[in-house]
């Protein structure tokens, strides 16, 4: 009935650094279990012989939706306390692509360069140094690029918000989706095995 | 100096054990994820994390140079305490305990570089680091990473994220073919 | 008759499960509350009874002279009598906004209204929502310009109590109030005039520096 938690004052900020290091634990032994400490697993991906980023992905992106949804449901999660970060459309856009991109060239995401270096890979510490570069370039042209940065501001709006569609109806076809591109990336893999380096 | 590991092979000599399947992986980081919401009413993330360094940083450096950019000025808060002070920053600091913990249970601690057969070590790490460096930009006009907006604001529904995750994807796809050398 | 569910793989199970929970959503309804809570009535009438949820006028000057900010008072009135006069350090939060007005719930919440009658119903709306540190004004803002604005005291009275009312003096120039003395009838002459606001910047109300501003990005 009190959940989140940290919401509800059951603990203080400077527990809720603890819990922060442990979920990151959890977070970087699962990353590092799928194999997304190796760029050459994850830049399969877009060669399509090796589809675990996208089923990685959406397992839990499925896990974690319908989880919280049930919990709310019941009652025992607060779903208007649970943070969702705002929607600018068009900045999101662009920086998706443009983080596609650094993605594709580098073979890490900021999270698996993490995960890579604290496994030995010199790319992938590498890789962070970029990311950290990047940052702060884009720290410093910021005030030239502020504007667009704010442009298109939608507030926390969520897909069911947006179409008017309930909740269920959204996680239904977010479910159906998943699953069938499950389907579609298990023929892919056998579709493109030889691309594959030996 | 450095071994290189060009063969996608999902099991390697010696005694490293083979990866997870993805569909476990990716409960479990989902379930991960659903802690998160219920524990702390938030979700992952990295990126933001990196961004709390590079303020604290250039604010060691430069103090008013910092205050005075709308960016870090962001992160510096009130000034009370560090921008490292930060749940974001000791989630990211799990992260590479974490990754570092499955690794060392599993044989996969190695001092490597990844890549494919046809690049050399010093082409990947030049690529690695331009990559990152266009990471960074565009994770902090987004406003996220994969970790942050994908998985996050994936799972709760956000319309900025959807979009930012299907452009990921569009992104990768498009660049990937440029790079192929670098992988295939 | 062979159960067609043993032949499958574990993937394809969790597969069927996930989409059997998928079409349950489609029916399970809205995840958010939408306002629908469950009350324990008999804690909370025990929580009035023990009247662990006021708090008197001075002490609420007093915090504020000390300039304490473990706490967030909530003005329930209209934004328009919040204009007129509030209490300093107040936020304007009408009832209707109570639902959505963003208040962490290990906060400390002291309400105040006119007399008390709204300032008891969001009260109890807050107590309903979840909210364990919720206070009244003993006697709303009527107290407040009764004993802190305009503190008055009779002619005759003790040296101990003349000095007592010394210090309500101080208390209530501070707040920008006139304090009384003398007769009854001078009293009543005397004009009760409360004093102006400043005018609002149009910036947010003052928020204590000591709400942080938390960053729940990624």
């Amino acid at each position: 009935m009190s959940a989140p938690f940290y919401k509800y004052g059951l603990f203080g900020d400077e527990i809720s650094l603890v819990i922060a290091f442990l979920i990151g634990i959890g977070f970087g032994f699962f990353l590092e279990r799928a194999g997304f400490g190796n760029a050459r697993k994850l830049a399969a991906q877009f060669y399509f012989y090796d589809m675990t980023v996208f089923k990685v992905m959406f397992s839990a992106i499925v896990t974690a939706m319908i989880g919280l949804y049930y919990l709310s449901v019941l009652g025992f999660v607060d779903l208007s306390l649970v943070y969702v970060s705002p929607t600018f459309l068009l900045p999101q856009v662009v920086g998706g692509l443009i983080l596609g991109v650094g993605f594709a060239v580098g073979g890490y995401c900021p999270g698996t360069s993490a995960v890579a270096a604290a496994t030995g890979r010199l790319d992938g510490v590498v890789c962070l140094f970029g990311i950290v570069a990047g940052i702060f370039f884009f720290g410093e042209v910021f005030p030239a690029i502020e504007t667009f940065y704010r442009a298109t501001p939608m507030g926390s709006v969520t897909l069911p918000q947006l179409l008017g569609i309930s909740y269920g109806l959204i996680l239904f076809l977010v479910v159906l989706m998943a699953l069938g591109g499950f389907l579609l990336a298990g023929w892919a893999e056998k579709k493109f095995a030889h691309l594959r380096p030996e | 100096m450095f071994t290189s590991s060009s063969a996608v092979t999902d099991h390697a000599p010696h005694r490293e054990r083979p990866y997870w399947h993805p569909y476990a992986a990716g409960i479990g980081l989902g379930l991960v994820l659903l802690l998160a919401f219920v524990i702390m009413g938030r979700g992952l993330g990295a990126s933001g994390a990196f961004s709390s360094l590079v303020t604290t940083v250039v604010h060691a450096v430069a103090p008013a140079h910092a205050q005075n950019n709308a960016f870090y000025q962001e992160y510096l808060g009130d000034g009370t305490k560090s921008p490292l002070h930060d749940w974001l920053v000791f989630e990211v600091i799990g992260v590479f305990a974490g990754g570092f913990l499955s690794g060392a249970l599993a044989g996969r601690l190695r001092t490597t570089i990844e890549k494919g057969p046809r690049i050399s070590n010093g082409g990947r790490l030049t690529l690695a680091f331009l990559g990152g460096f266009i990471m960074g930009v565009g994770a902090k006009l987004a406003r996220g990473c994969t970790s942050g907006q994908a998985l996050t604001g994936g799972a709760l529904l956000s319309v900025g994220s959807w979009a930012f995750m299907l452009c990921v994807f569009a992104g990768a796809y498009a660049a990937a073919y440029f790079v192929r050398r670098e992988w295939i | 008759m062979k159960n067609p569910l043993t032949n499958l793989n574990w993937k394809r199970r969790i597969a069927l499960l996930a989409l059997a929970l998928g079409v349950i959503a489609l029916f399970a309804g809205n995840p958010y509350r939408g306002g629908c809570v469950s009350l324990d009535t008999k804690e909370l009438a025990l929580m009035v009874q023990n009247e662990r949820d006021h708090v008197s006028v001075e002490q609420l000057a007093d915090w504020i002279i000390q300039g304490r900010t473990d706490f967030r008072l909530l003005d329930c009135r209209s934004e328009k009598e919040f204009n007129d006069y509030h209490i300093p350090t107040a936020e304007s939060v009408p009832l209707a906004a109570l639902n959505d007005y963003p208040v962490q719930r290990n906060e400390r919440i002291i309400l105040y209204s006119e007399g008390g009658i709204h300032a008891s119903q969001a009260w109890f709306l807050l107590a309903a929502l979840g909210y364990k540190h919720v206070y009244l004004l003993t006697g709303g803002l009527d107290e407040w310009r009764d004993k802190i604005l305009f503190p008055a005291i009779p002619a005759n009275t003790s040296a101990e109590q003349q000095a007592q009312f010394a210090k309500m003096k101080e208390v209530s120039r501070y707040f920008g109030g006139t304090p009384q003395s003398g007769a009854a009838s001078d009293q009543a002459a005397v004009k009760k005039e409360t004093p102006k606001m400043p005018v609002p910047s149009g910036s947010a109300p003052s928020v204590p520096s000591g709400s942080k501003k938390k960053k729940e990005g990624c």
